[in-house]
C-alpha cells in the first residue's frame, strides 16, 4: 500500500478546513475505480485448540463509493465482526479486504492505525465520546490526531457541529448532552476531516424512534453531501427505508440483498 | 494526546490528588530524610569547614575527628618550617565535664584554639565574642544546651574537669554529632584537658598567600610520614565517608528514603494504572480511531510528567517548611537547591517509570473492543 498522501474521494466538497498530513495516508482510489469497499472470501474463526467458531464463513461484498449501505442480520449473524474487519480493527482469518482497490487485509499491524485515522470514521453503538472533551474537541480530536493545527480542527468542528444541529453546545462535555446529541456529536466525529469511509455500528440502538430516524437521516444527508462512503449495521428496521442498498447477513453468509461482486 | 491527556487527568480530580499525594509523599519522605542525614553530615563537617585552616595535620590513624592519639610538639615545628606556610597552629580537641549544680554532670568537647589566629574557631556568636577567651579560665558555651549544662549565663562560674572556670559568651548550632562544642584559650585548654605541653590533638596550618596549598601539603606530608596532611576539604570527605561507611547512619537514612521513594513508585503506579481501567474504553475509542501505542505512549508521559512537577511543587514546599519548623541547634534539615532539582528529576524518572503499568495494560487494549 502506498503510504503517500492522496486527494480523498471527497476532497472536491468544500467543508473540510483542516489540511491533510502525512500521518494521514489515504487509500488512493485507483482511475476508475469506484468500489470503497471490496471484501472477498473473507472469514473469521474465533477460539483456538479444539473449539473453533467460524463467525464469516467466507463473506464477498461490494460497497460502491458514495453508497449509504445497510448490513442488517440477526444478533450473532457476524454482522459486527464483518464491519470490525472493513474498519481494520480485527483482521480475518482468510480472504481479502480491498479499500478503493488497495488490499489492507495483509498489512502489518503497525500500518493500520493510519490507515483507520486516514480513510474511516467511526460511530460505535455507544458513542464513545471521550467524557472529560467538550463536544467540539471530541469531533476535533481525529482532525488533531491527522496533524492539523488545532485552530483549523476546531473550526471544522464547531462547522460540523452546527450541520448536525449542535450550534451553541459545542463546549458542553458528553454527561451534559441527551443520548440523541451524543450520538449527533459522534455523527459529527465520524464526518470530521471527511474521511472516504463511515462505518456506523448500530448507531440508534441507544435513541428512541424519532432520534433514531433523525441521526440517521443526518448521517444519510450529510454523508451525501460529502461524497462519503457509509456502511451501517443495524437491525433497526424503522431506518431501513434510508438505505440505497440492504445487504442481509446470517450466520456468517450472505444471505439476501446484492453482494455485487464481479 | 497531550490536551486529552490532561483532560482525562483533570476529569478525574479525585484521582488525580491521589496519585498527586503519592508523589508528594515520595518527596516529603526522601528530602525529610535527606535532609536530616545531610544536616547531621554538616554537623560533623562544620568543624573542619569552619576552622579556617588550609591544611590540617591529623594522627596517622585517624578517621574522623574525634579525641584521639595526640599529635608531638615535633610536628607542629615542622609545619612552622615548611616554605609556604604562613601560620602553624596546635589545637586541643577532647571531651570535658562540667559539673551542674544541682548535681551530676554533663559532656562537652572543649577546643583549645589559639590566639591570634583562632584557627578552629570559636564563631557563630550570640553573646561575647574571641576577644572573650583573653581573660582568665574563660570558656565559651554553645546557647542552645545553657539550661542542659546547669543555666548557664554570662559570667556565670562553673567547675569543668575539676577547674573552676567563668562563661564567657555563647555560640549558637555547634553541636557536632555528640556533646556540644566549647572553647577555651589554647593553654586554659591545656590545663583543664590535663595534656602534656608537648602533645597537641591537631596541627591547623594557615599557607601565605599565593603559595599552593597542594605544594605545601605536600612539602609537609615528606616532613611529617606518620601524619595525615590533608586540606579541609579533603578532611570534609574523609568525615562523610568516616559516617557512611563505619556508622549505621547512612544505611538507616539510606533504607528510609528508598522506602518512600518506593512507596511513592507504587502508589503513583497503582493510581495510573487504575485510571486506565476506568478510561479503558476511552482509550480502546482511541486506538480504534487510529491512535497508536505510541501516541498513547505519549498520553502517559504527559501525565507523569505533569504528576510528577505538581506533586514535587507541593512536596517542595512542604519540605521547606518543615525544614523550617523543625530547625533547631542541635537538629537541621540541609536541603540544597541542587537536592530539589535532583528531586524533581527523580520524581520524573519515578512517574514515567510507574506509568509502565498502566502502558502495559493499554497495549494489550484491542480497538475491535468498541464493537463489543
Amino acid at each position: 500500500m502506498s503510504a503517500s498522501v492522496s486527494a480523498s474521494v471527497s476532497a472536491s466538497v468544500s467543508v473540510s478546513t483542516s489540511t491533510p498530513t502525512p500521518r494521514t495516508p489515504r487509500v488512493v482510489p485507483a482511475v476508475g475505480a469506484v468500489n470503497a469497499i471490496d471484501v472477498r472470501g473473507i472469514t473469521k474463526d474465533y477460539g483456538d485448540g479444539g473449539v473453533v467458531y467460524r463467525a464469516l464463513k467466507g463473506v464477498d461484498l461490494v460497497v460502491h463509493q458514495g453508497e449509504f449501505l445497510m448490513l442488517v442480520g440477526p444478533s450473532g449473524s457476524g454482522k459486527t465482526t464483518l464491519l470490525s474487519i472493513i474498519g481494520c480493527v480485527l483482521r480475518p482469518t482468510s480472504g481479502e479486504l480491498r479499500l478503493f482497490g488497495e488490499t489492507v487485509s495483509g498489512l502489518p499491524e503497525s500500518q493500520l492505525p493510519e490507515i483507520r485515522l486516514g480513510n474511516i470514521g467511526f460511530i460505535f453503538q455507544g458513542h464513545n465520546l471521550i467524557a472529560s472533551m467538550s463536544a467540539r474537541e471530541n469531533v476535533a480530536l481525529v482532525n488533531r490526531m491527522r496533524g492539523a493545527p488545532t485552530k483549523d480542527a476546531l473550526e471544522e468542528a464547531q462547522y460540523l457541529l452546527d450541520k448536525v444541529g449542535l450550534h451553541g453546545k459545542g463546549d458542553k462535555k458528553p454527561g451534559m448532552l441527551s443520548g440523541g446529541e451524543r450520538q449527533r456529536v459522534a455523527i459529527a466525529r465520524a464526518l470530521a476531516g471527511h474521511p472516504p469511509i463511515v462505518l456506523a455500528d448500530e448507531p440508534t440502538a441507544s435513541l428512541d424512534a424519532t432520534s433514531g430516524l433523525v441521526v440517521t437521516t443526518l448521517l444519510k444527508e450529510l454523508s451525501h453531501e460529502l461524497g462519503t462512503t457509509v456502511l451501517v449495521v443495524t437491525h433497526d428496521n424503522r431506518i431501513f427505508h434510508l438505505a440505497d442498498r440492504i445487504v442481509n447477513i446470517e450466520d456468517g453468509l450472505i444471505t439476501d440483498g446484492t453482494p455485487e461482486h464481479p | 494526546m497531550a490536551r486529552v491527556g490532561w483532560r482525562m487527568m483533570f476529569h478525574d480530580k479525585l484521582k488525580m490528588a491521589g496519585t498527586v499525594l503519592g508523589v508528594v509523599f515520595a518527596v516529603v519522605l526522601s528530602n525529610q530524610q535527606l535532609g536530616v542525614f545531610g544536616g547531621l553530615v554538616y554537623k560533623n563537617v562544620m568543624f573542619a569547614e569552619n576552622a579556617g585552616a588550609d591544611l590540617w595535620v591529623i594522627p596517622g590513624s585517624a578517621e574522623t575527628l574525634a579525641p584521639g592519639q595526640p599529635l608531638s610538639d615535633a610536628v607542629l615545628m615542622q609545619a612552622r618550617v615548611t616554605p609556604g606556610v604562613a601560620v602553624a597552629d596546635p589545637l586541643l580537641y577532647s571531651g570535658a565535664s562540667i559539673q551542674l549544680p544541682g548535681g551530676g554532670t554533663e559532656a562537652v568537647t572543649l577546643i583549645g584554639t589559639r590566639a591570634p589566629a583562632f584557627l578552629g574557631g570559636p564563631w557563630n556568636f550570640v553573646v561575647g565574642d574571641r576577644s572573650a577567651l583573653a581573660s582568665p579560665d574563660t570558656v565559651l558555651f554553645e546557647t542552645s544546651d545553657r539550661d542542659k549544662l546547669g543555666g548557664l549565663n554570662p559570667g556565670s562560674i562553673r567547675e569543668l574537669n575539676g577547674h573552676r572556670v567563668v562563661v564567657g559568651g555563647f555560640t549558637w548550632g555547634l553541636v557536632p554529632f555528640g556533646p556540644s562544642f566549647a572553647f577555651a584559650d589554647y593553654d586554659l585548654a591545656q590545663r583543664l584537658l590535663r595534656f602534656d605541653r608537648d602533645r597537641m590533638s591537631y596541627v591547623l596550618v594557615k599557607v601565605q598567600d599565593g603559595a599552593n596549598v597542594a605544594d605545601v601539603q605536600a612539602a609537609l606530608q615528606a616532613r611529617v610520614p606518620e601524619t595525615k596532611v590533608v586540606t579541609a576539604v579533603e578532611l570534609r570527605w574523609m568525615i562523610v565517608k568516616y559516617l557512611l561507611t563505619r556508622t549505621q547512619i547512612g544505611v538507616s537514612f539510606g533504607t528510609s528514603t528508598v522506602f518512600g521513594l518506593l512507596i511513592g513508585l507504587i502508589i503513583v503506579a497503582l493510581s495510573m494504572f487504575s485510571s486506565v481501567i476506568d478510561n479503558l474504553r476511552e482509550f480502546g475509542t482511541l486506538k480504534a480511531i487510529g491512535a497508536t501505542t505510541t501516541d498513547l505512549a505519549k498520553l502517559l508521559f504527559v501525565q507523569s510528567v505533569t504528576y510528577a512537577v505538581l506533586g514535587s511543587l507541593v512536596g517542595s514546599f512542604l519540605v521547606t517548611r518543615i525544614s523550617g519548623g523543625i530547625r533547631s541547634a542541635q537538629l537541621q534539615m540541609f536541603v540544597p537547591p541542587q537536592m530539589t532539582l535532583i528531586t524533581w528529576a527523580l520524581m520524573i524518572g519515578m512517574c514515567v517509570a510507574a506509568s509502565t503499568l498502566a502502558l502495559m495494560r493499554i497495549r494489550k487494549v484491542e480497538p475491535g473492543m468498541v464493537f463489543r
